[in-house]
């Protein structure tokens, strides 16, 4: 154990060695019983304040190591503190007046929202939930929710369908931020959103965290809403962490080839003819999580993959102060 | 010139009341010309390519204006001429690779019974050529390939053998409808390159449907920008991408957060959410969101001009 720490510099949210692993199939299926290796290995640390970007293609597992950070989902192996505090294993009862501190925000406004019920109703829910508010106390707090994401108070009388993709999401905004969480995990929040909303989401996104001192982990695919956010990111590639640091510097110069890669491929606006960008293009795809590959997981796509790849797995080192990679050669610039 | 769309018009009748998806769009294609239409949702852009593929038959819909297909009409033409167009000569992808493919025959089966279908080739001499195009498309591992099924292939290497399928006949007109929008950025990369590289060889005209400027700006020749069932700007490639002119077109790109470089501390947001068809605003129909809009933008709709690089805004006319 490391000696100990003042409040301040102590990690929110920490994981170390999390592993999720799903069995598939009954024994009297072809292949038998398998094992998916979901999550593999993570050890992450998120400081109170800070965005940690999670970037991966699909199927990376960065969905699952979301569910995992909330507890959505039982965690096979490692343990997940929040505050030092182990939480691992700890009982739903146990757990309830945390979630109150946890929140989650998900990609489809639509499938998270009754289509039932008022909105104004489905923001007043977790307070009712959790708070000891009076009816009249609970009224004020949605008005004064609707209005910190930026929705008319005589919107919450109206029904989720009446809303516009944009207007749903801040709704289930509205609903995370409801019992003044420390930490929102924002799992793909505007993928599904217009193009033209999403820069409005990402702008309510930071004004709330600076108003209300939230910590985020953000997931998306798109590298460049990714970018805008987070103080940090971690790429994720099979299941397991391959390179981890402050976004601009990670976007700059990416010290693992598979975020090289990644950050490659992503088409940009230019006005030079096409083209004119380097772009690494990966073969093959990203291996069945069902049989990794053996050694580096990405070494069979690996452009400069040796022959110490294949048999010996890099471990997440730290190859400068908050920079880190899981690769035996990192571009080091 | 391959495609030559003038002034098409496209409405439903619905329960709410006439919805008029396309409003006027006229557009031109050439011989080996990628077009980009850019567009969000409910501007148009998909509902204006089902229109020159012949596959809105909803008996709901009128379509009114003019497609013509290397000269020949297409807004009218019975349904059988069309079917031995389309497949043909005109070859579509869509964003779920799995609306063209079925689940219950193998991928060769598959693309062979197109070319059968349209070029009358024995079975045999079809597989041939299908091992063909599933090498041009990249596939690893062709013929093993082929006795595949659609589940065991990742998303991407359907996507492939949608477009190997859609390649089958030498299309001279390819119609892309969001292809890339499900795939993972290192895959899409893949396939953007797959496109130019069959553009090159085998001469087809493209259209090519996104709504990601990105995408656009590395693959397009020249870019149509819709919005609300209208053509806003349309240009260059490097027209619309140095010079965007319609504050639509400007405060999207304005809004997409840069990859490289400082980082602003907030976007350029755009307020507001794209309009409902049903209740479309008076006059500009991005006017309520525009930050330059005045007096003129709710009297009327701006039209777009006749020139190359024409933006359908007032206040472009005036300057």
């Amino acid at each position: 154990m490391s000696e100990p720490m003042t409040d301040t510099d102590r990690p929110i949210l920490e994981t170390r060695s999390l592993a999720k692993r799903f069995s598939i199939g009954t024994r009297f299926s072809a292949e038998g019983r398998r094992t998916v290796h979901a999550v593999d290995n993570v050890s992450l640390s998120v400081r109170r304040g800070e965005t940690v970007g999670l970037v991966g293609e699909s199927g990376c597992g960065k969905s699952t190591l979301a569910r995992c950070l909330v507890r959505l989902y039982d965690i096979t192996d490692g343990k997940l503190l929040f505050e030092g505090d182990d939480i691992t294993s700890k009982s739903l009862s146990e757990l309830r007046p945390l979630r109150r501190r946890l929140q989650m925000v998900f990609q489809d406004p639509s499938a998270s929202l009754n289509p039932r019920r008022r909105v104004g109703d489905l923001v007043a829910e977790p307070l009712r939930i959790h708070g000891k508010l009076s009816a009249r106390e609970i009224t004020a707090r949605v008005a004064e929710l609707f209005e910190l994401v930026g929705l008319l108070p005589d919107h919450v009388m109206r029904y989720p369908h009446e809303f516009s993709g944009g207007q749903r999401q801040r709704v289930g905004i509205a609903r995370a931020i409801a019992l003044n969480p420390d930490l929102v995990v924002l799992d793909e929040p505007v993928s599904a959103l217009d193009v033209s909303v999403q820069a409005q989401i990402v702008n309510l996104l930071a004004d709330l965290q600076e108003k209300l001192k939230l910590t985020y982990i953000f997931i998306a695919h798109d590298l460049s809403v990714v970018r805008q956010v987070s103080t940090r990111i971690a790429v994720m590639y099979l299941g397991s962490i391959a390179e981890e640091g402050p976004a601009e510097e990670v976007f700059a110069t990416p010290a693992h080839p598979y975020s090289q890669a990644l950050i490659s491929a992503v088409p940009v606006v230019e006005t030079t003819p096409a083209g004119a960008r380097k772009r690494i293009i990966l073969t093959g795809d990203v291996p069945s999580p069902l049989k990794p590959p053996s050694g580096c997981r990405f070494h069979p796509r690996c452009p400069i993959a040796a022959e110490r790849c294949r048999s010996e797995r890099p471990e997440l080192k730290e190859y400068r102060p908050g920079r880190k990679a899981a690769c035996h050669f990192p571009t080091l610039t | 010139m391959i495609l030559s769309v003038r002034d098409l018009k496209v409405s439903f009748r619905t329960h709410d009341g006439p919805v008029r998806a396309i409003d006027g769009v006229s557009f031109d294609l050439e011989e080996s010309e990628i077009l980009g239409v850019v567009g969000e949702s409910g501007s148009g852009k998909t509902v204006s390519l089902l229109a020159v593929m012949g596959l809105i038959t909803d008996p709901n819909a009128t379509i009114e204006g003019s497609i013509r297909y290397k000269g020949r009409e297409l807004v009218g033409l019975p349904p059988r001429e069309l079917r031995r167009l389309r497949g043909n000569e005109i070859a579509m992808i869509f964003q779920d690779p799995m609306t063209a493919l079925t689940p219950v025959y193998t991928i060769g089966w598959q693309i062979a019974e197109q070319i059968r279908a349209h070029r009358g080739l024995s079975k045999s001499k079809a597989m041939e050529r299908v091992e063909e195009l599933l090498a041009e498309v990249n596939f690893p591992n062709p013929h093993e390939a082929m006795s595949r099924y659609p589940h065991q292939l990742s998303g991407g290497m359907r996507q492939r053998a949608v477009i190997a399928m859609a390649l089958s006949c030498d299309p001279a007109l390819l119609v892309a409808d969001e292809p890339t929008t499900a795939l993972d950025v290192t895959v899409q990369a893949g396939i953007l390159d797959l496109v130019r590289k069959l553009r090159a060889k085998h001469k087809s005209a493209v259209v090519f449907i996104t709504h990601d400027m990105g995408v656009v700006s590395e693959l397009a020749d020249r870019v149509m920008v819709m919005y609300a069932g209208r053509v806003v700007e349309r240009g260059t490639r490097t027209e619309l991408f140095s010079d965007p002119r319609h504050p639509y077109t400007r405060a999207l790109l304005g809004s997409i957060p840069p990859l490289t470089g400082q980082k602003p501390r907030r976007l350029p947001a755009i307020p507001g959410s794209p309009p409902s068809l049903l209740r479309l605003p008076q006059g500009c129909a991005f006017g309520p969101r525009c930050p330059v809009r005045y007096e003129p933008c709710e009297a009327g709709k701006p039209g777009l001009g006749a020139s190359a690089h024409a933006a359908a805004c007032f206040r472009v006319a005036q300057a």
